[in-house]
C-alpha cells in the first residue's frame, strides 16, 4: 500500500520533470503560472494552519521580486542567487513586521497585512531612483535568456520547495504547535508552546516562500513594476485556490491551484476579464456547499465509507 | 517543603476583585482542595498561577523561584500543569495527538518519545482506541484526555479544575481512584471541586475561597465545621 503510493509520487515527479520534452512552449508557460500560484497558495495555507489569515501575499511577493531584480542589477549577483536573496529579504522583513503586529489576531491581523502590502507598493512607487518609480524596472534579459524549458524547471523547483516545506510543517512538531494555536491559544500556552515565537516563525517562513516566488516571477518576465508585481491577483487567486482545494493540507492547495489555474487559462481565452467573475462564483459555491474544499470533502467521504464498512 | 506560595495575590477584573490578597501555599506531595461558592475565584486562582492572567498585585513563588512575571508557556515548562473546567480538546488532532501536544512542548520531547509517553498515559488512564477522532468520545473520556494532556507535560504541580463535574457516581469513583494513583507517583495536586465527597476522600488540606479571599484553611473536618464557611455556602441566618 505504502510502496505503491511512493511509486505514484515518483511517476508524477518524472512526468513533471520531463514535461518539456513532449509539450509545446504554450503549455509550459501555462504551467509556469499555475506553479507560481501553487507555491503562493501553499504558503498562504501554511500560515492559515496557525489560524492567521494574511491578505498581504502580493506585498511580500512584490518585495521579493523587487529585491531579486535590484540585487541582480545593482550588485551583479546571478539571477538564481538573487531569487534566493529576494526570498531572504521578504522573510527578514516579515520577521520584523511580525514581531510588531503578531499581537493581533484574526481580522485585525488580516487588515494589517492588507495595508502593509499597499504600503510596500506605495513606498516602492515613490523611490524612483532606486526602483524606477511608477514605470518599474526592466531587466536586461529574462532568466535563461527566456529558455522555456529551463524556466519551467526553475518554477517547478520553487513549487517543489513549497510542497516540501508544507510537508515538513505537516509531519513535525510544528504541525502540533500550529494546530493547537489555531484551535485554542490558551491550551497551547498552557502546554508549553511559545505562541508568539511560532507565529513569527511561520509568518517569516511563508513570507520567504512568497518572496522567492516573486523573485522567480520577476526574472521570468524580466521586469518589475508597482502595479504588476503587487497585483492583487497574487493575493486573491491563491486564496481562491486554497478554498477550492481544501484548507490545512498540502494536497488541497495543490489540487485547487491546478484546477483553478487550468480553468482560468481556458476562461481568459473565452471571456477576457470575465474570469474574475467565475472565480467569485466558484468561491461562493465552494464555501456554501463544500466548506472543506475538494480534498477535504473527498477525504471525509472516504473516511465515512471506511467507518461504515467496519461497522457492517 | 512548600512548592507553591502566593503573597498578597490580587487580581481585579474592572472593579471586581476576583482574588483579594490571597496568601496560600501548596506543600510538596499533598493534595490541596480549593473550594468555595460559585464566583469565589477558584478558577481565577488557577489561571493566575498558570499565567493565563497576570496578577494585579502580589507575588507567586514556585520552587522558591519568583514566577510572577513569567509567561504561561514557561510556567508549564517549569512544571505547572492544569486541566480546564470547560474541557478544551483540540479538534483536528486525534486523542493521542492531543495528549502528545503536552509531551512535545511541555518537556520538549522528540516526536517518537512524545508519542510513547502519550501512549503510556492513555493506557494508564484507560483510554483505548487512541487514534480515534475526539468528536467520538464520552464526557469521562474527554476528562481523562485532559488529565493525560496535563500529565504529559510531566509537571511537579497539577491543578485539576472540576474534573468530576458532569460524571455519574461510578465514574466519579473511578476518577477518585485515578487521582490517588497519580498522587502516589509523587505528584502535588491542587483540586478545585464542588462535589464534597471528592474533597473529603482525596484532600489532605482544604482552602476555602469566598469573594476572592481565603476565609478558612485546614483539614476537611475542621474547615467543614467553620462557621464562616457554612455562612459562605448557605448564607446568613435570617
Amino acid at each position: 500500500m505504502k510502496s505503491s503510493r511512493y511509486l505514484v509520487y515518483i511517476g508524477v515527479l518524472i512526468i513533471l520533470l520531463t514535461l518539456p520534452f513532449y509539450t509545446g512552449v504554450y503549455l509550459l508557460n501555462v504551467m509556469d503560472i499555475i506553479l507560481i500560484y501553487l507555491a503562493l497558495a501553499l504558503s498562504w495555507d501554511m500560515l492559515l494552519r496557525s489560524g492567521q489569515i494574511s491578505f498581504g501575499m502580493a506585498g511580500l511577493f512584490g518585495v521579493g521580486g523587487y529585491a531579486a531584480a535590484l540585487i541582480h542589477l545593482n550588485a551583479g549577483v546571478s539571477p538564481l542567487l538573487s531569487i534566493a536573496l529576494g526570498g531572504l529579504a521578504a522573510g527578514f522583513l516579515a520577521c520584523l513586521i511580525g514581531m510588531a503586529v503578531l499581537q493581533l489576531r484574526g481580522m485585525y491581523f488580516a487588515i494589517v497585512t492588507l495595508a502593509l502590502a499597499e504600503i510596500f507598493r506605495v513606498v516602492i512607487r515613490n523611490l524612483p531612483d532606486l526602483t524606477g518609480g511608477p514605470e518599474g524596472t526592466i531587466l536586461p534579459s529574462a532568466i535563461f535568456s527566456g529558455n522555456s524549458t529551463k524556466t519551467y524547471w526553475l518554477v517547478l523547483t520553487v513549487a517543489a520547495v513549497s510542497v516540501i516545506a508544507s510537508e515538513i510543517f505537516r509531519r513535525t512538531r510544528i504541525h502540533f504547535a500550529l494546530t493547537s494555536i489555531r484551535n485554542d491559544e490558551i491550551v497551547a500556552k498552557s502546554s508549553g508552546i511559545s505562541v508568539f515565537k511560532y507565529l513569527v516563525f511561520i509568518f517569516a517562513v511563508t513570507s520567504a516562500i512568497q518572496g522567492i516566488t516573486g523573485g522567480a516571477y520577476a526574472h521570468i518576465y524580466g521586469f518589475v513594476s508597482p502595479e504588476g508585481s503587487f497585483s492583487l491577483d497574487f493575493t486573491l487567486l491563491p486564496i481562491a485556490m486554497t478554498l477550492l482545494g481544501g484548507m490545512h493540507s498540502t494536497w488541497g492547495p495543490v489540487v485547487g491551484a491546478l484546477l483553478l489555474g487550468v480553468v482560468s487559462e481556458f476562461l481568459k481565452l473565452k471571456i477576457p476579464y470575465g474570469h474574475l467573475l467565475v472565480y467569485g462564483i466558484i468561491i461562493v459555491i465552494t464555501i456554501l456547499f463544500f466548506p472543506q474544499g475538494i480534498v477535504g470533502t473527498i477525504g471525509q467521504r472516504l473516511k465515512k465509507n471506511h467507518v461504515e464498512r467496519l461497522a457492517s | 517543603m512548600t512548592i507553591l506560595k502566593t503573597e498578597n495575590l490580587t487580581r481585579h477584573f474592572g472593579g471586581l476583585a476576583a482574588l483579594d490578597h490571597v496568601n496560600m501555599e501548596i506543600r510538596e506531595n499533598e493534595i490541596l482542595g480549593i473550594i468555595g461558592p460559585n464566583g469565589a475565584g477558584k478558577t481565577t486562582f488557577i489561571n493566575v498561577i498558570a499565567g493565563i492572567y497576570l496578577p494585579t498585585q502580589g507575588k507567586i513563588f514556585f520552587d522558591d523561584q519568583d514566577i510572577t512575571e513569567l509567561p504561561a508557556h514557561k510556567r508549564c515548562r517549569l512544571g505547572i500543569a492544569r486541566t480546564f473546567q470547560l474541557v478544551r480538546p483540540l479538534p483536528g488532532l486525534s486523542l493521542l495527538e492531543n495528549v502528545m501536544v503536552g509531551s512535545l512542548f511541555g518537556k520538549g520531547l522528540r516526536q517518537r518519545e512524545a508519542r510513547k509517553k502519550a501512549e503510556e498515559l492513555c493506557e494508564f488512564l484507560g483510554l483505548s482506541n487512541m487514534t480515534r477522532d475526539i468528536t467520538r468520545m464520552t464526557a469521562l473520556e474527554v476528562k481523562k484526555m485532559e488529565i493525560a494532556h496535563a500529565m504529559a507535560t510531566q509537571p511537579k504541580l497539577l491543578f485539576l479544575d472540576e474534573v468530576m463535574a458532569g460524571l455519574n457516581s461510578d465514574e466519579t469513583m473511578e476518577m477518585i481512584a485515578l487521582v490517588r494513583k497519580i498522587h502516589s507517583w509523587g505528584m502535588t495536586i491542587g483540586i478545585v471541586e464542588h462535589v464534597m465527597r471528592v474533597i473529603r476522600e482525596l484532600t489532605h488540606r482544604v482552602v476555602v475561597l469566598d469573594w476572592g479571599q481565603v476565609i478558612a484553611a485546614g483539614a476537611y473536618e475542621q474547615v467543614s465545621n467553620d462557621s464562616r464557611v457554612i455562612t459562605a455556602y448557605l448564607g446568613e441566618e435570617a
